[in-house]
């Protein structure tokens, strides 16, 4: 027995000169967010998990989330401080009980919650968060819409953090940015109404303009999108209706066809929850469209349509691939072989499914723009060069549902 | 292999429009597995049998005729979960929840009569999401500002509870004019 051990001795001797111990770690730390936000940053939010979650689309890096309460998670992003503002609806017991409605402050680096403003407890809850709430442009006020089905907005003063005003607005629905003391609603008999403030947040007017468009034969879908001062919204039928909010009452142009004759003879169409991206710097409109027959508004899209605005003139066709599919939020994902059945059938057959196709588009606005697709049900999400329309591949950031995309740019600065 | 992308995607599209998530899900399987939806036809039929079609509407043979499917008539507008695959039926809520009694209006064709009535399209509230059978008609429907029409909102108003469980299609009246 002695001499195999005394064999041993040196070899353990060895082992732990080689074996430093590893430095201790105090638990207890938390990340934070490294601001500025990196421009492929991406927020994605599941109703099911009830939370956003920040994905780097560039990257497939969850980095973060913001929980949320009942309802489709949509955050509003400050630009001249770093906070991020929630809408949410809780009740007491979960599901049932005491109502609350209130829009939570979080801190964009920490993302830790540091302040509410209890709203009246009428927010519109809906499939989809387009116009549900707005932040004033200089981030003074967010307005939040209520619908209880009576119409009303809820204006809460961001600086004082306090609510500064409910104010009825009957027959108009949904609120967008449109200056520092206004916003813009969209009425049931195609007029657009500008909600005034005054410096407290308070109402100081509403001014209701002729109908632009006629709700009735061909309505305009609540998903507007944004250029400067100039407002796109697009009808059913593919006619885009600029609104043009730089004076003191909207000017309206000629509505101009996204689609042609040949391309409405095919059926092309928009449709999906979020249809519509723009880049700004690029002066560019991403249309996600489909072909399909009437009443087909919310069908999900199998290409990208982009237009040059200024010019109205379609410069470029994508075809969309899946974004991919997830169980539970675990990519299903395979290599070799099984990768490339997997990728057939998910460019093939599942893209084509209602509930797995592509319902929503998004555009980041630096000047390497990526085009970010999620369908709400697919869980994947797809990432293309937006100039080129190359695929870049896809990212998973772990929601179970990708309900609400959101790219917001200029956020998380001091 | 340009046939069978056309084949797919027929097929991809027959099972989205015909059936219900659940069937969706169950023919989603049956292609993964290399064996087709017939497992589950066995089980299907049972189903049926237990039940017997409205007097005056489709078979429940048929997709038209099936509450518990999306292409059953009365669903033409319907955008969210079928009380009936969730313990409820077609006309009434899952237990323990309760129905919203605001409300948006659909009009939809009875392949029967060739009629169309007015459908009210009532929220089950007070349970979370049912997740079964989820269905997006939108037949005539309209965007928020046009409120009664729209099916995007959550119609759990007038509740004790906004949070949305499933959905009804209840048959409140004929439609003078189509639209």
């Amino acid at each position: 027995m002695r001499r195999p051990l005394a064999l041993l001795l040196p070899l353990v001797a060895a082992a732990s000169l080689a074996r430093a111990d590893l430095p201790f770690e105090v638990p207890g730390r938390v990340e934070t967010i490294a601001l500025p936000p990196a421009p492929h940053w991406v927020w994605v939010g599941d109703p099911l998990l009830r939370r956003t979650a920040l994905v780097d689309a560039g990257t497939g890096r969850l980095l973060g989330m913001v929980s949320s309460g009942f309802g489709m998670p949509a955050a509003l992003f400050a630009r001249s401080r770093p906070e991020i503002y929630v809408p949410e609806t809780h009740y007491t017991r979960g599901s049932r009980g005491e109502r609350a409605d209130v829009l939570t402050i979080y801190d964009a680096a920490t993302l830790a919650p540091t302040g509410e403003v209890v709203l009246p407890a009428k927010r519109a809850i809906a499939a989809t968060t387009d116009g549900l709430a707005a932040l004033s442009d200089d981030d003074r006020f967010a307005a939040i819409f209520n619908l209880t089905p009576a119409t009303s907005v809820s204006v809460v003063d961001l600086e004082a953090r306090v609510l500064s005003d409910e104010i009825p607005t009957p027959g108009c629905s949904l609120v967008y940015p449109a200056g520092a003391r206004r916003f813009a609603m969209l009425c049931a008999d195609g007029a657009l109404l500008l909600l005034h403030l005054d410096e407290s947040g308070r109402r100081a007017g509403l001014a209701r303009s002729e109908p632009f468009f006629d709700p009735s034969e061909d309505p305009v879908t609540e998903k507007g999108v944004r250029i400067g001062e100039r407002w796109y919204f697009v009808s059913f039928a593919g006619r885009v209706h600029e609104v043009d909010l730089s004076g003191e009452s909207p000017r309206f142009a000629e509505p101009w066809p996204l689609f042609d004759d040949d391309a409405r003879s095919e059926g092309w169409q928009v449709g999906g929850a979020q249809h519509l991206a723009v880049h700004e710097a690029d002066g560019r409109l991403y249309a996600l469209v489909h072909r399909g027959g009437p009443d087909e508004h919310k069908h999900p899209g199998t290409e990208v349509w982009v237009y040059a605005a200024e010019e109205r003139r379609r410069m470029r066709r994508i075809e969309l691939q899946s974004p991919g599919l997830t169980f539970l939020g675990v990519p299903i994902e395979a290599d070799g072989m099984a990768g490339s059945i997997l990728d057939w059938l998910l460019n093939r057959v599942f893209r084509s499914v209602p509930e797995l196709g592509i319902d929503s588009i998004a555009v980041t606005q630096d000047d390497d723009p990526l085009l970010v697709t999620v369908g709400a049900f697919s869980g994947g999400i797809g990432t293309y060069d937006a100039r080129s329309g190359e695929f870049r591949g896809r990212v998973f950031g772990g929601n179970m549902t990708n309900a609400i995309l959101q790219a917001p740019s200029g956020w998380g600065r001091p | 292999m340009e046939s069978i992308d056309r084949w797919t995607t027929r097929l991809a599209r027959r099972l989205a429009r015909g059936t219900s998530r659940r069937g969706f899900l169950a023919a989603l399987g049956g292609i993964l597995a290399g064996g087709g939806a017939l497992p589950l036809l066995p089980v299907s039929r049972a189903a049926a049998q237990s039940r017997r079609a409205a007097p005056g509407e489709p078979a429940l043979e048929l997709p038209e005729g099936d509450p518990e499917g999306c292409a059953y008539w009365r669903y033409c507008a319907v955008d969210g979960f079928l009380a009936s695959c969730c313990g409820g039926t077609h006309t009434s809520c899952p237990p323990g929840t309760e129905m919203s009694p605001l409300t948006w209006l659909g009009t939809c064709k009875n392949p029967v009569d060739g009629k169309h009535y007015v459908i009210s399209y009532n929220d089950c509230c007070g349970k979370d999401v049912c997740g079964r059978c989820f269905c997006r008609g939108t037949e005539r429907e309209k965007p928020i500002y046009v409120t009664h029409k729209n099916n995007d909102i959550d119609w759990c108003m007038g509740t004790e509870s906004v949070v949305y469980n499933s959905t009804v299609a209840v048959v409140v009246g004929v439609a003078t004019e189509e639209g």
